[in-house]
């Protein structure tokens, strides 16, 4: 009697699972196994996007989709230097304060409405009242439309790398005003990019169509008929994805897996140094790291070349500045500090009178490389007296802790940086915004509060360089190296390229 | 089962009883043999230390990701540290996280669910609950929570994973509680007037046993792992500490490079909880006079 | 039995709101909040304090309580702040991944386990029995995020027989569906079955030393008719309380695993919203997890006292 009961469960339980599944969601979308009749790009990123309103976001993820859907006033070309997208063209008043832009003709947004200068404005005040990069706008003075092709701002002081400060990256696009209206904005951009969103849900990812009256139309783009944006959150699954053709295209590889994806037939791995760049802080909140001889002891008894190896597998670059020798236009070449210098860091630690120094590091796992680098720092500290605690944590709680100032060293990366300003001014103005290290030298103040006035290029280069020796000299930062921007894509997947200030664009693409 | 019937010398004394469980579970080779794994482990966990011969930190980029050798016998991991050393000075901490972890939740859970089965009704159901609750938060939060508020550490690691598993071995208590005190032998005494705690130490708890035995076993192995998890969050050993757990967890990322960087941290851990079970099945026979009868008179000592 | 279960009903409800204060009381204890997520390391605190305000976050934690919990009570869990979607929506979405994976893997589990703990129990001291020990064993020891792993690279990578990740409705494709399942449920279904293997093992082995096992072995029956008669009808509790367990684990969303196999259930759901702090949907995320604990509990009480009429639990 009761094996009937046994068995009477496990039926029941078979019938009810089946029961769930049968009646379950019919969603329309591809199944990434059966062969397309349609050229959809099935691209895998490793973190899901959090909201899709791209002034409100700060996910990567989020970005990789909506630099397809969106575009901004100007955008960074291939080689980042501004080039026209949704205006034409633009010119600069005499005294610098007024920029004029000439919006481009005929560009639409995916609800068919015609883009007009309002628009532009609209979604700049918008910015500026609330948000995440409204500080981006500082320079701003006013935004008019004085017709609808037309778009004038006028500027507090001369501002020479404002194309780069409103349009370096999506954060800036222009929207339409109604979708905020009616609230749909987050969950259903809408905007006059290649691509217009379709769907999201968890089964299938983002799925984003060709936009057929995009503003490249004449020009054959976009050549893909859709993208799948899915979200793969293990890194080894997601190369597994990849090599078994399930996806198409990649947005990162393990370090470690790199070299053999590279030889791997049927694979192709873009590689492209990146603006990005790895440091870590030390409070200088806190004794002794006030000491600028403690902080420059640290600098000098680390070896960065074996932390980038560490953590990168060889697809970075040391580097004791900010900017990477990629960006020839900004790049200064300055390393005061010599590698692995035991002999002098232990001397600067005699002179400002330290020994049997601790240092505790603010890591964390959602980050993996940096408590690699963590460990590896240690190992290089430990000849020079110096003891490295390490205290990893989640994400959240590491910021919580940075803004606090609980911490006798940061470390992290800051990514996505193309003019100096954007490597520089923030984390070390002494009011810069993400200055958590509390650094406050006076003169680099002026100089950096200079460089960003500054019209003339060559001058406003000097204004960095010596900006950025003093930073370097001072230790405000610790820099380490910058990595590689790396994708890897399947050979079909042809007109795509990995890009230095990591934006995926899909716009022209397609598959063979 | 004797005691009631006792009269003069017929009646077992105490410590011959516990002799006479010692006795069959000598008789158990295998018991013996994990008994014997488990003193090897307790004494590398004490002295890995001194033994390893690398240090735990002993970075080496150049000689990274290399495979065992007669410099390095378990190879080297990413960082080119030994992985021997490693796994010999994890010991100490996974053991301690295993025993301690699951020592809390066997203190903590199995009274609760010796009461809650006993006394059922309202007892029970408020016990119950209670574990229900604490079993439907996300580990992560828990640990995320303890963190925040006793601070990061080895021990409150060990807090957050015995809080996880305590549900478990309440129900699992629980569960056997309820058909052992319906036996009619119990209710017999119950009606009779005989002392509450007495029936449940003498009588029902040692022949719920069997259950709770088999799941310490198996707590063992998920609290050495879950520490791994917990570590990532801030609880636990901070890198560069090694420990299985989260050996295992980095040496997936390498499993195509350097497979040995999660093997051998494997092979502690399955040790470990073999060594358990054959000890746990051995003191199981052996509280079990009837299995101890049995045994014997298949003629062998199993 | 109706005041039975109208008592644990009621007593669901109250568990239920306790899991919620306390869930509510601990979110707010961990360092980090939604808004701080949100601005990640470009944090500026106007337009925190804004951000902030804007959500709702700067009222009193007992009126954000209230308010959360009137909506509650009339079906409304609220929005995520991460990603503006409505809670109940993002949970129900991922429900149908979730309770599949959940299922195949205990009707995997309990393929391999009662087999295979009866048998290990039967020839105890025997190689056979030593053989299913020692592979439960290593299935336990084993974690669910290097079995996943080493099965995506044979049965995906390697052999090609099986696609590596991704969920498929039935609904949109009978194959497909089952094609992304096997390998997951195999992952969380073998571990689990290792789990099952070793209390049914116990609790066989029990039953077959009991008294009346010797008699009807005098009595000259087979072994195999033992079990089937006497053995397993006195060995459910302890099978059938783990397995309860373990379901209500399985529904609760298995993270690691669906992690590697970018499974969307649940457990990623929920583990997302500690993450990023997503108050709304962590609550509502473990007000389901705690429902499901709840009922399972329920019915396991219940068949308990079905396979053991003494065992009344009222």
């Amino acid at each position: 009697m009761k094996n009937k009961i046994t068995w009477g469960v496990v039926i029941l339980m078979i019938a009810s699972a089946a029961a769930l599944f049968a009646g379950g969601n019919g969603e329309s979308g591809q199944d990434a196994d059966m062969v397309p009749k349609a050229k959809i790009l099935i691209a895998a990123q490793g973190s899901e996007p959090d909201q899709l309103d791209p002034h409100m976001t700060s996910a990567y993820a989020s970005f990789q989709v909506l630099e397809n859907v969106y575009d901004t006033l100007v955008q960074p070309g291939a080689d980042l230097s501004m080039e026209p997208a949704l205006a034409e063209s633009w010119d600069i008043s005499s005294d610098n304060l007024t920029w004029t832009f000439k919006l481009r003709d005929g560009v639409k947004f995916h609800n068919g409405r015609e883009l007009v200068a309002d628009d532009v404005v609209y979604s700049f005040e918008r910015i500026i009242a609330e948000g995440l990069n409204n500080w981006r706008f500082g320079a701003v003075e006013t935004i008019t439309a004085p017709d609808d092709s037309t778009v004038v701002i006028t500027l507090k002081q001369p501002s020479p790398n404002l194309l780069v400060s409103i349009a370096g990256f999506k954060g800036m696009a222009i929207i339409p005003k109604e979708i905020v209206e009616d609230g749909t904005i987050g969950t259903a951009p809408v905007g006059t990019g290649p691509f217009r969103f379709v769907s999201r849900s968890p089964d299938e990812g983002i799925i984003l169509e060709k936009n057929p009256d995009y503003w490249r139309a004449d020009e054959g783009l976009p050549k893909l008929d859709g993208v799948q944006f899915l979200q793969i959150p293990d890194a080894g699954t997601k190369l597994t994805a990849l090599r078994t053709g399930e996806v198409h295209w990649i947005d990162t590889v393990p370090p470690q897996d790199i070299e053999a994806l590279a030889g791997e037939s049927g694979i192709t791995v873009g590689r492209v140094p990146g603006g990005d760049y790895h440091y870590f802080a030390l409070n200088q909140m806190r004794t002794p790291f006030d000491d600028v001889r403690v902080r420059q002891a640290l600098a000098t008894a680390i070896n960065r070349e074996e932390i980038a190896e560490a953590a990168q597998f060889g697809a970075a670059t040391a580097n004791q500045t900010a900017i990477p020798a990629s960006n020839a236009a900004w790049y200064l070449d300055y390393a005061p500090y010599k590698t692995g210098d035991v002999e002098k860091a232990k001397e600067l630690l005699d002179q400002a009178g330290v020994s049997d120094l601790s240092v505790d590091f603010l890591v964390t796992s959602d980050f993996p490389e940096t408590v690699t680098q963590a460990q590896v720092i240690a190992a290089q500290l430990a000849p020079i007296g110096v003891n490295v605690e390490i205290t990893d944590v989640d994400f959240s709680t590491w910021l919580d802790m940075e803004s606090n100032g609980e911490f006798d060293a940061f470390m992290l990366s800051w990514i996505g940086n193309i003019d100096p300003d954007d490597f520089y001014y923030a984390q070390h103005h002494s009011a810069g915004g993400f200055n958590f290290q509390g650094y406050s030298n006076p003169e680099v103040d002026s100089l950096l509060e200079a460089a960003r006035v500054e019209t003339d290029q060559a001058a406003r280069k000097e204004l960095y360089d010596q900006a950025a020796a003093l930073i370097v000299d001072d230790a405000s930062y610790i820099y380490l190296y910058n990595p590689d921007n790396i994708n890897a894509w399947r050979d079909e997947v042809k007109g795509y390229s990995t890009r230095g200030d990591n934006a995926v664009r899909f716009e022209e693409t397609t598959l063979e | 089962m004797s005691d009631s019937a006792a009269t003069g010398k017929l009646a077992p004394k105490p410590e011959s009883r516990a002799k006479e469980t010692l006795k069959a579970l000598f008789a158990n080779r295998l018991a013996v043999a994990g008994l014997v794994v488990l003193v090897l482990l307790i004494f590398v966990g004490i002295f890995g230390k001194a033994i390893a011969p690398y240090g735990i930190n002993e970075i080496n980029i150049a000689d990274r990701l290399k495979p065992p050798s007669a410099a390095h016998w378990f190879g080297t991991d990413d960082l080119g540290r030994d992985v021997l050393s490693r796994v010999v000075v994890a010991a100490r901490v996974s053991l301690q996280v295993g025993f301690i972890a699951v020592g809390f939740s066997l203190v903590v859970g199995v009274p609760i669910g010796l009461v809650a089965g006993y006394f059922r009704k309202g007892i029970d159901s408020l016990l119950m609950r209670m574990m229900d609750i604490l079993f439907s938060f996300p580990a992560i939060l828990l640990a995320i929570a303890i963190l925040a508020v006793l601070g990061p550490g080895l021990g409150n690691a060990m807090i957050a994973i015995g809080l996880v598993y305590t549900p478990i071995f309440a129900r699992i208590t629980r569960g056997s509680v309820l058909v052992v005190s319906e036996e009619v032998y119990i209710r017999a005494a119950r009606s009779l007037g005989a002392r509450d705690v007495r029936l449940i130490f003498r009588h029902i708890l040692p022949n719920v046993l069997a259950p709770i035995i088999v799941q310490t076993t198996l707590s063992l192995a998920f609290a050495i792992l879950s520490e791994a998890a917990l570590s990532f969050l801030g609880l636990g050993v901070q890198p560069p500490n090694p420990a299985w757990g989260r050996m295992l967890s980095e040496g997936r990322n390498f499993f195509k490079q350097a497979p040995w960087m999660g093997i051998f941290p494997g092979v502690a851990i399955l040790l470990t909880v073999m060594a358990f079970n054959f000890i746990g099945d051995g003191l199981r026979d052996a509280l079990d006079p009837k299995q101890k009868s049995v045994i014997e008179s298949r003629g062998r000592s199993a | 039995m109706h005041g039975f279960l109208i008592k644990r009903l009621l007593q669901m409800l109250l568990a239920l709101i306790g899991v919620s204060i306390v869930v509510f009381a601990l979110m707010h204890i961990v360092p980090g909040d939604p808004v701080r997520v949100a601005l990640g390391t470009r944090f500026d605190q106007e337009l925190y304090d804004s951000l902030r305000q804007r959500l709702g976050l700067d009222r009193p934690l007992v009126e954000q309580y209230f308010s959360w919990l009137r909506g509650a009570l009339s079906g409304d869990l609220g929005v995520s702040f991460r990603n503006g979607q409505p809670v109940t929506a993002l949970i129900l979405e991922r429900l149908p991944a979730t309770m599949t994976l959940a299922f195949a893997a205990l009707l995997i589990a309990l393929l391999v386990a009662i087999p295979a703990g009866i048998i290990s129990a039967v020839k105890s001291g025997t190689a056979l029995d030593y053989t299913v020990s020692a592979a439960s064993q290593v299935g336990i020891s084993m974690p669910d995020f290097w079995a996943g792993v080493m099965y995506i690279l044979l049965f995906s990578l390697a052999l090609g027989w099986l696609p590596s990740s991704g969920f498929t409705p039935i609904s949109e494709s009978f194959t497909g569906w089952l094609s992304h399942l096997i390998l997951p449920a195999l992952t969380v279904g073998l571990i689990s079955g290792s789990i099952i293997t070793r209390f049914v093992r116990s609790a066989v082995l029990e039953a077959l030393n009991q008294d009346y096992v010797l008699t009807a072995r005098s009595k000259g029956l087979s072994e195999w008719q033992i079990v089937r008669r006497h053995v397993l009808p006195n060995a459910w509790i302890p099978i059938v309380t783990v397995v309860g367990l373990q379901l209500g684990f399985l529904l609760g969303g298995v993270v690691v695993v669906e992690v590697i196999f970018a499974w969307p259930g649940l457990g990623r759901l929920a583990l997302i919203a500690v993450k990023d702090r997503d108050f709304t949907v962590l609550q509502g995320a473990v007000l389901y997890i705690a429902f499901m604990f709840l009922l399972i509990n329920l019915v396991v009480d219940i068949v308990y006292a079905f396979l053991d009429p003494r065992v009344r639990v009222s």
